[in-house]
């Protein structure tokens, strides 16, 4: 049993456990609390995946700026208790189930799919496969502005409207 | 002796020498400074009566912090009441791990001479560690501020996660200018890429000359950051009795103390780092044994300054009001450093990739 294993297993317990913490809470800031964990135990798997990039992002992003606004809402309505109704409407719940078996289908694809040898993305020209110092960063900023240019775009868009239509809500709301 | 294993003794040593240079040498004593220096700035003499100038004041402090009594207020949140301090002290204490503190030194054991460089991970993230760790430190604050069950605290929780949010965005963007003259997120690629050259013909090739701008927010949004004054709306004792940690006292309230300082000094290393050339000097190559101990002396003088800052800042300014603070994160720190960010980007561009 060699160390990489090790932390594996270690990461990926914390991150089931706390994953299901999340669930079955009662107070709703321990609950993004252990979802927190949860994020956590996800980029340390992502550095052993040889992606400090991506854990380092995952822990800014989720852990560091999306759950302290979730935690921010929760304690301006000061939830202390489980103050959500069990949802009831017909249309909600089917919605809930057919997201869950989406995901679940997604999930399953990829797996099923990474059985198969995948394409390396260095194979496009404009990837230089040279990793010195730096890493994988310069290679992911390259591949950015190249090949993935336009989905990248796509969603610095997709964001932009998100923002807007926030602003928009909250001023008609105040107005 | 097998390398694996020099590289790790070398990394425990460097580890105890900045954890007991911050832990043991700084942070007790900056809190004496920020008493002297508040007793200097209002014009009185301030703590002098424990030692020789008040020099075991420190000590007699942590005493005291140990003897007082441990209150849990009745109705809290225990296990979160009691994690909270924990959580502001171990993000600021692990900051350190990639900030170079000097250029290296050669160790020669059995006749092989071995460089050993100055800092303890050079991680290919660099910065994006730092915001990470930081980005965690808030939850330190919220935290103590809910499970306090008071509501004192819970306003003083609620207005630091929203604080430190709008501050980092700010901070991370003017950040972002400096990795993009460096070519680099490693914090000792930052540091070399400063250490040669002038700007300008005859100023240092410092990061703080081009891209001024980015400086003075990233040194402002630091103050935000570290919930200092006049940043320190989550405390605001005028207003909310000492927010966060009203509720805590003893050695709880001493960590949060400490975090405090803690967080200071590494906000401290990284504007030397990231803006003032970190441990070079212009014109000093800085090599060998007493180079690179001239190194960590000028790297402690530089930091020394910005805690320094820190401080004079506290005492100077009056605290700024909650829209105020709010309204000068979004709307003009936030375009500035976005402008800033285009400036830099059309420098780079202009003189080819070298500023």
């Amino acid at each position: 049993m060699n160390g990489e294993l090790l932390v594996f297993a270690a990461a990926s317990a914390v991150a089931i456990v706390s994953a299901l913490a999340m669930l079955f809470q009662k107070t709703p800031v321990r609950s993004v609390l252990s979802l927190v964990v949860t994020f956590f135990a996800l980029a340390v798997l992502s550095v052993l995946l040889a992606a400090p990039f991506i854990a380092a992002l995952q822990v800014i992003v989720y852990a560091g700026a999306i759950l302290v606004l979730f935690l921010f809402v929760i304690m301006l309505l000061n939830l202390t208790q489980e103050a959500a109704e069990k949802e009831t409407r017909v249309v909600h719940r089917f919605l809930s189930v057919m997201g869950v078996l989406a995901l679940g289908g997604i999930l399953v694809g990829v797996t099923w799919k990474a059985g198969n040898p995948p394409v390396p993305i260095t194979t496009s020209p404009n990837a230089i496969p040279v990793l010195g110092v730096d890493g994988e960063i310069p290679l992911l900023g390259r591949l950015l502005f190249t090949d993935y240019l336009l989905p990248f775009e796509a969603l610095s868009v997709l964001l932009l409207l998100a923002v807007v239509g926030a602003l928009l809500l909250s001023k008609r709301r105040f107005e | 002796m097998d390398p694996l294993l020099f590289d790790a003794l070398a990394a425990i040593a460097k580890i105890l020498f900045v954890w007991a240079v911050v832990l043991a040498a700084l942070l007790p004593n900056l809190v004496l400074l920020e008493r002297r220096g508040a007793a200097l700035i209002q014009d009185r003499p301030g703590p002098n009566r424990v030692g020789p100038f008040g020099l075991f004041q420190a000590l007699a402090d942590v005493v005291k912090m140990f003897m007082k009594e441990d209150m849990v207020p009745l109705y809290a949140d225990r296990l979160l009441y009691n994690l909270a301090p924990l959580i502001t002290m171990i993000p600021a204490l692990t900051t350190f791990a990639v900030i170079p503190f000097g250029s290296s030194i050669p160790v020669t054991i059995g006749g092989v001479t071995h460089i050993i460089p100055l800092v303890i991970a050079d991680v290919n993230v660099g910065i994006l560690y730092v915001f990470a760790l930081t980005s965690l430190g808030v939850y330190g604050l919220v935290l103590a501020g809910w499970s306090s069950n008071d509501k004192f605290s819970l306003m003083g929780g609620i207005r630091s996660s929203a604080q430190i949010i709008s501050y980092e965005l700010a901070m991370g963007i003017a950040a972002i200018g400096v990795f993009l003259a460096a070519g680099s997120l490693r914090l000792p690629a930052v540091v070399a890429y400063q250490h040669h050259g002038t700007f300008l013909g005859f100023l240092p090739h410092w990061n703080c000359f081009p891209q001024l701008i980015g400086c003075v927010i990233f040194v402002v949004s630091a103050f935000a950051e570290t919930n200092r004054l006049p940043f320190d709306l989550a405390e605001a004792e005028a207003e909310l009795v000492a927010g966060f940690h009203t509720e805590y006292s003893a050695f709880k309230f001493g960590m949060f103390f400490m975090g405090e300082y803690a967080n200071m000094v590494a906000a401290s290393a990284l504007i030397v780092t990231l803006y003032f050339g970190g441990w070079s000097l212009p014109g000093l190559a800085l090599t060998g044994l007493w180079g690179g101990l001239a190194s960590i002396a000028i790297f402690a003088v530089k930091t020394f300054f910005f805690i320094w800052l820190f401080i004079w800042v506290r005492w100077t300014l009056p605290r700024f009001r909650y829209d105020q603070l709010m309204a000068i994160g979004w709307k003009v720190f936030l375009p500035l450093s976005l402008l800033n960010l285009l400036w830099t980007g059309w420098l780079v561009l202009a003189s080819g990739g070298r500023v």
